[in-house]
């Protein structure tokens, strides 16, 4: 099997709930995916999601090195282009197109196999732990509730992780809500709180602390800044809770501080670092040093199809059991809070053409893009609670108002 | 796909030539081997050097599975050995089943196996290590230069006991690997022989003569404050772990900076075991280097290793039982083929003709410890080795 040729297609859509976090409390209200398609000589076309800012990376990677190159060596190709990204580093954009491409070739290895993706990386069980997560500072108490109760009731989830950060005595009653909305699926609910860097560790380990008086916390996740291993360390030796992640690192090398420093109490990997051959690495590595491995949101929850072969594998981050970007369809169900993988082969996340030609676009508008809210201000210095315009934004729901803060006002 | 039974052989294999280490420098010619057999019910088998009576004991944790799920049937074969620990005999058995089982998951995708892992070329650079101190001095220098003649341009010489002897020797095996590279990679290896500040004085002097790449297994395999010690004592790395049995077992060498290259091998409980302690060391930037094993087909797997450096040939003749394997050395590297899984077929006769010898002596290999080891070196005696 050869490598022939590639395309990426751009599409945007509404979103189905207001997502949000510490840095975006307002919400955005439209995304947008890139969906990259690899060819081969078979007829197979391998399928992957992701690396919207990166077409010219991923020119430059098939045309320079994947072309005419055999898919199923995707552990020898990935180091190629690991290699030839040598001197910028693999990181940032350049770490996008190889994760997107990397994933292309397994979805091609598998597919060739004619089996799913757990399978063709040796898993034996295709049933695995998922948890929600609801991206949802822009909700009100009631809409958590309801959310995480819906997750809980339709869907089994015993777990949900709450976006927290800017306003302590809402975030102690929005986290009740979610509590109480996943009772609906268990008695002992998993809690995970996640405040995106929005603090710095002594912040942390002030909020944190006051909220374990109440609550038993699953794990607090990215507490500080992401690089900021000390802190992170600081962290943990100060509350009950685990601390989680990496996120937003992109590489193997980029965890060396977390691993020696005992940094993470729970490494969190997705395909983005660095495609599903470094998250292979990634989790290797710390099951080597005895932490647990969780994995982050996905399309289509297509990191459930690694989960299988990890042995040191906790739980998935599910943003919800289907793509809601009308686009994707996935062979990867949620069935009483577990993710299960189906048997279609390769990842089993695909698309619906019609659904594709409706919503391409040329290129993607700055309030779908990746991050169209930036750092919050305040971030690791000082409490920055959602304005009040933030709140009205917030407030008129998913088909309301777009609203970016504009910098250099009272409270930016 | 199914597994629906298993089988083990067991035969002892007569070397080519007796090899030997610090720990036995007479060395021994006779080595136990075993083959194990992982049947299925679509009439493809997986086959592993390696196994044990161990097996019997596990084999019910993956009867009827798929062994294309082989990764997660690692790990229910490690969780079932929970209490006992994956150690030891146990964790032998585990290697071979796991082999056997990543032998049938190439085999039904028709494929060799270090495409199934992924590698983007089946080869790997080799070294010449030649577990020999029962060699002569002619005996060596033949052997080093006959690895040379594949173009290996490294060598690895078990020392230890005799500075005299060992830096003769050194001298022996560079100027054979010289007709490859002006500066051929030396190693040495003592087996555990010495304790941390022996081992710092002794490869210290040697060091005066020869620019020594690495020293392997200078202090205790568990040892990680003085394998550490011994690294910051020397010029030359140090490398260690062939010895341990997994990542767990690693974790201290690695977060202890103890050692500068892993040896990495099917002993670190198969070939998943082995890729989870090199991804592991992948982490911390150490390199690592495949141990030696019948046939090299470990080989497989050091192909699909970003941070492999280079592989350990020894070869002693271990490989009767085999009809046929499908790597060959070529310009010093490994260069394997593309038969389906790990390439080797077997040949019952053979294995059979060797199961009838009758022997008047059990194989000396594995080696008992020397006297004196860690504690005072006990020198070669007249007569122990041919050459004394």
């Amino acid at each position: 099997m050869k490598i022939t040729g590639y395309s990426t297609t751009l599409y945007e859509f509404p979103v189905s709930r207001r997502t949000g976090d510490a840095n975006s409390p307002s919400g955005r209200i439209r995304g947008s995916g890139s969906l990259l398609e690899l060819y081969t000589d078979e007829g197979l076309t391998g399928i992957a999601f992701g690396g919207a800012g990166a077409a010219p990376q991923i020119r430059s990677m098939v045309e320079g090195i994947l072309m005419g190159e055999d898919p199923r060596q995707v552990t020898g190709l990935w180091k190629r282009m690991v290699d030839r990204a040598f001197k910028g580093g693999h990181d940032g954009i350049v770490n996008d197109a190889i994760s997107v491409l990397d994933v292309a070739m397994w979805d091609l290895k598998s597919k060739f196999n004619d089996e799913p993706l757990w399978k063709t990386l040796g898993g034996s069980n295709p049933k695995v732990q998922a948890y929600a997560s609801g991206l949802d500072y822009p909700l009100s108490d009631q809409e958590i509730e309801d959310w995480y109760g819906t997750m809980a009731a339709d869907h089994g989830f015993k777990g949900g992780k709450l976006k927290v950060g800017l306003d302590q005595d809402a975030d102690l009653r929005r986290i009740a809500r979610m509590k109480k909305g996943l009772e609906h699926a268990t008695d002992l609910p998993n809690l995970y709180i996640d405040a995106n860097e929005f603090w710095n560790p002594k912040q942390a380990i002030r909020k944190v602390r006051e909220i374990e008086e109440q609550f038993d916390i699953a794990w607090v996740e990215e507490p500080a800044r992401r690089w900021d291993f000390l802190g992170l360390r600081r962290i943990s030796d100060s509350i009950k809770a685990p601390v989680c992640a990496g996120e937003n690192l992109d590489t193997l090398g980029d965890f060396l501080p977390y691993f020696h420093n005992r940094s993470a109490d729970v490494v969190q990997v997705s395909h983005g670092m660095t495609g599903i051959t470094c998250a292979l690495q990634l989790a290797d590595a710390a099951y080597g040093f005895e932490l647990p491995i969780t994995l982050g949101g996905s399309p289509g929850n297509l990191n459930a199809q690694l989960a299988p072969c990890m042995p040191n594998f906790l739980t998935l981050e599910s943003q919800g059991p289907v793509p809601d970007d009308g686009v994707m369809t996935s062979d990867i169900k949620i069935v009483d809070g577990w993710a299960v993988c189906g048997k279609k082969p390769g990842t089993g996340v695909s698309y619906d053409p019609e659904a594709l030609a409706k919503q391409k676009v040329e290129s993607v508008t700055a309030s779908s893009g990746s991050s169209p809210f930036g750092r919050r201000p305040g971030a690791g210095l000082w409490d920055n609670p959602p304005t009040k315009e933030e709140s009205a934004a917030a407030a008129t729901g998913v088909n309301g108002t777009f609203y970016v803060p504009p910098h250099g006002s009272r409270n930016q | 796909m199914k597994i629906t039974g298993y089988k083990l052989e067991k035969y002892i294999e007569q070397l080519d030539r007796a090899i030997g280490d610090a720990n036995y420098p007479k060395g021994d010619d006779l080595m136990g081997m075993s083959i194990l057999r992982i049947e299925t019910d679509e009439g493809i088998t997986g086959i592993a050097p390696g196994g044990n009576d161990a097996i019997e004991s596990l084999f019910h944790v993956i009867e009827g599975k798929d062994p294309r799920g082989v990764v997660g049937l690692w790990k229910e074969m490690v969780d079932w050995v929970h209490k006992g620990n994956n150690e030891g005999t146990v964790n032998a058995a585990i290697s071979a089943i796991d082999v056997a089982l990543w032998d049938l998951k190439a085999k039904i995708n028709n494929e060799p196996l270090w495409q199934t892992l992924g590698a983007r070329e089946g080869r790997a650079k080799a070294y010449a290590s030649d577990i020999g101190y029962n060699l002569s001095d002619d005996e060596l220098h033949d052997f080093y230069s006959r690895m040379a003649d594949m173009g290996i341009d490294g060598g690895k010489i078990k020392i230890g006991l005799n500075m005299k002897d060992d830096l003769r020797r050194i001298g022996i095996m560079n100027d054979a690997l010289r007709k490859v590279k002006n500066r051929p990679y030396l190693m040495i290896d003592t087996n555990e022989y010495w304790s941390p500040k022996q081992a710092i004085r002794y490869i210290s002097q040697i060091e005066q003569h020869f620019d020594i790449f690495w020293a392997e297994e200078p202090a205790r395999r568990w040892d990680y404050d003085g394998l550490r010690q011994v690294s910051r004592g020397i010029s030359a790395a140090v490398a260690s772990g062939e010895n341990l049995n997994d990542v767990g077992q690693m974790y201290p060498l690695i977060s202890q900076q103890a050692i500068d290259v892993a040896n990495v091998g099917v002993g670190h409980s198969g070939i998943t075991g082995a890729r989870q302690v090199a991804n592991m060391c992948y982490a911390y930037e150490l390199p690592v280097t495949m141990m030696n094993c019948p046939a090299n087909f470990m080989v497989h797997l050091a192909a699909a290793l970003p941070n492999h450096n280079m592989m350990e040939v020894v070869d002693p003749g271990r490989e009767d039982a085999f009809e046929s394997w499908d790597n060959h050395i070529e310009d010093g590297w490994i260069v394997i083929g593309n038969a389906p899984g790990l390439g080797i077929s077997l040949n019952q006769d053979k294995i059979r003709a060797l199961q009838a010898i009758e022997l008047n002596r059990k194989p000396g290999f594995p080696f008992p410890r020397r006297e004196g080891a860690g504690l005072w070196i006990k020198d070669i005696e007249p007569g122990e080795v041919s050459w004394k």
